[in-house]
């Protein structure tokens, strides 16, 4: 079990996230966010971590405010929440400036683990997916003290 | 760029509110975050921040220091995407 505090009093859960790139490890501030389909970061960022957005694959990306392209890269390791991850796609898009932050991290990485939010003390915790009821229940004992 | 011994992040974030920060991880807590790290700089933009880790190798830190989003706005990051 892993365990984070996050500021309550902040607009968003804010996740420090070490991304691999092709020739640089950068820890960036990734917002935590369900309703992303896909981990997104900056351009800027990619192209620090040494990635050529003008070779990568684009896809079509929708918000809700309309839609818009992207790049894909690969990031060679991504590690959050106490989760490591070799070999992760990530999408890349300009952001607006207004956000303080290098981007998404969204469910593509985030279900790899369940995750438990308390909002009342600003703990998050991940756990590893249940196999059966003893491993729940033993998943469950870790859980409440905690929360 | 200001180069000084390791320090806690909590505490340059402290001292820099409102700005972008380039630290260098000097060291990790229990759950294998940035604990510790010396200031590289800091910058009043994402852009001026990212362009100053060209220069440097390691293990390095870009963060801003304050609220994700200015005072007053908003938020609506919801998206997906198709091939």
């Amino acid at each position: 079990m892993d365990g984070f505090r996050f500021d309550l009093s902040a607009p968003h859960i804010v996740v420090p996230v070490r991304i691999t790139g092709m020739q640089r490890v950068r820890w960036v501030n990734l917002v935590l966010d369900t309703g992303s389909t896909s981990t997104v970061i900056d351009e800027l960022v990619a192209f620090r971590l040494g990635y050529n957005l003008e070779s990568a694959p684009t896809v079509s990306v929708t918000t809700v405010s309309g839609t818009s392209q992207a790049s894909i890269i690969v990031a060679r390791q991504i590690f959050a929440l106490g989760m490591t991850v070799d070999e992760f796609p990530v999408l890349v898009m300009p952001l607006p400036t207004q956000l303080r932050a290098d981007g998404l991290l969204g469910l593509d990485f985030l279900r790899r683990r369940n995750l438990f939010c308390n909002f009342e003390k600003g703990i998050l915790l991940t756990l590893p997916s249940s196999r059966g009821f003893l491993h729940r229940l033993a998943i469950f004992a870790q859980i409440f003290p905690a929360l | 760029m200001d180069e000084t011994r390791p320090e806690p992040i909590e505490q340059i974030r402290q001292r820099y509110e409102g700005e972008w920060l380039l630290i260098k991880v000097t060291s990790h807590d229990e759950n294998g975050l940035p604990k510790e790290g010396i200031l590289l700089g800091h910058f009043p933009d994402r852009k001026a921040a990212w362009e100053a880790t060209e220069f440097v190798d390691g293990e390095v830190y870009v963060l801003f220091a304050g609220p994700t989003i200015p005072e007053g706005w908003e938020a609506v990051l919801h998206g997906w995407f198709s091939l």
